[in-house]
């Protein structure tokens, strides 16, 4: 099988793949992008069409101007896709890939929308993780996760879930 | 505890179906775990507690991302919108407040699923309106469907958006 880079929603009814490395990794701050994503900023990196598939499930569409569509999971809410109207190529929310490790921005766009606080968010104090804070959740969570695996599945959800 | 003395605690999805109002906020905070960076399609979940929540117009559809937690977004434009685990405060996205400026993160959650890249992005080189033409031109005649950032009587506007609709 040839190399892919797959994703898609956190419940799992929405499935993409790209035949071809997306590139251009970036975030946008623009106030679109922030309220799209109910955050901050965008993290989006795309291709072009042809290198796009959705293997599972069907992308839901918001037209947020004339120019621009951003595609959403309707079962779940995960922002997933923008791309130009008429555009030749499609955009997908990094959080939403498998391995969002692999594209890291390369810069950043829409920054008139930067709000104040995001350039110190690193500097945050980091509170214990909840596996160390509080087992008991921790363990409750994982064994009744119902997010999607990183990775593509035969069926969807598993049987008995 | 986080009060603003002034700007109202309001905020919404995208296409503004879903419209909330908060009393008053608790800590806010990113979370770098990997459920809130899918269900946010981000580095991380920014969400602050939120006391006393009204959705003043329409509701959020509800994914339960596990036992113990469900997640609300818009079933319309899909904003995330709210982190729900049974307590009696629940936790919205800043993002989507009309001012998130009202709620700065005070505190990282769940530091252990961090992308190694999210401490670096403050060092990215910006692209300012002018170093790209083609962008420049793009924007322009951009006409947003995105609900303002303040509550509406109606929505969208009876007379339509100055742009053409699709």
């Amino acid at each position: 099988m040839s190399e892919s880079w797959s994703g898609g929603c956190q419940c799992g009814a929405v499935r993409y793949r790209f035949s071809r490395k997306p590139t251009g990794a970036h975030i946008c701050h623009c106030r679109m992008c922030q309220k799209a994503f109910g955050g901050f900023y965008a993290p989006l990196v795309g291709a072009r069409l042809e290198y796009f598939e959705v293997t599972r499930g069907d992308i839901a569409i918001f037209s947020s101007s004339d120019l621009v569509e951003r595609g959403f999971c309707r079962e779940c809410g995960t922002p997933l896709t923008f791309a130009y109207k008429g555009g030749r190529g499609v955009s997908v929310s990094i959080g939403s890939l498998d391995h969002p490790e692999e594209f890291p921005p390369i810069d950043q766009h829409g920054v008139e929308g930067r709000l104040p606080f995001v350039n110190d968010l690193g500097h945050l104090p980091d509170l214990p993780t909840t596996e160390d804070e509080d087992p008991d959740t921790a363990k409750s969570i994982r064994l009744s996760n119902h997010q999607h695996p990183d990775y593509d599945t035969a069926e969807w959800p598993l049987r008995g879930q | 505890m986080f009060q603003p003395e002034t700007g109202e605690l309001t905020g919404g999805c995208q296409c503004g179906a879903v419209r909330f109002h908060a009393k008053r906020l608790g800590r806010a905070s990113i979370c770098h775990c990997r459920m809130c960076q899918k269900a946010f399609g981000g580095f991380y979940g920014p969400l602050v507690t939120a006391f006393g929540v009204t959705w003043t117009r329409g509701q959020p559809a509800w994914f339960q991302s596990s036992n113990k937690v469900r997640r609300g977004f818009c079933a319309q434009c899909g904003t995330p919108l709210a982190y729900d685990f049974g307590a009696s405060a629940i936790e919205l996205a800043i993002g989507a407040f009309d001012n998130p400026e009202l709620a700065p993160p005070t505190i990282q959650v769940n530091p252990d699923d961090k992308l190694s890249y999210t401490d670096g992005l403050v060092s990215l080189p910006t692209r300012q309106p002018g170093d790209n033409a083609k962008a420049d031109e793009f924007l322009i005649d951009v006409v947003s469907y995105q609900h303002p950032d303040h509550d509406t009587e109606h929505w969208p506007p009876a007379a339509g958006f100055a742009g053409s609709v699709p």
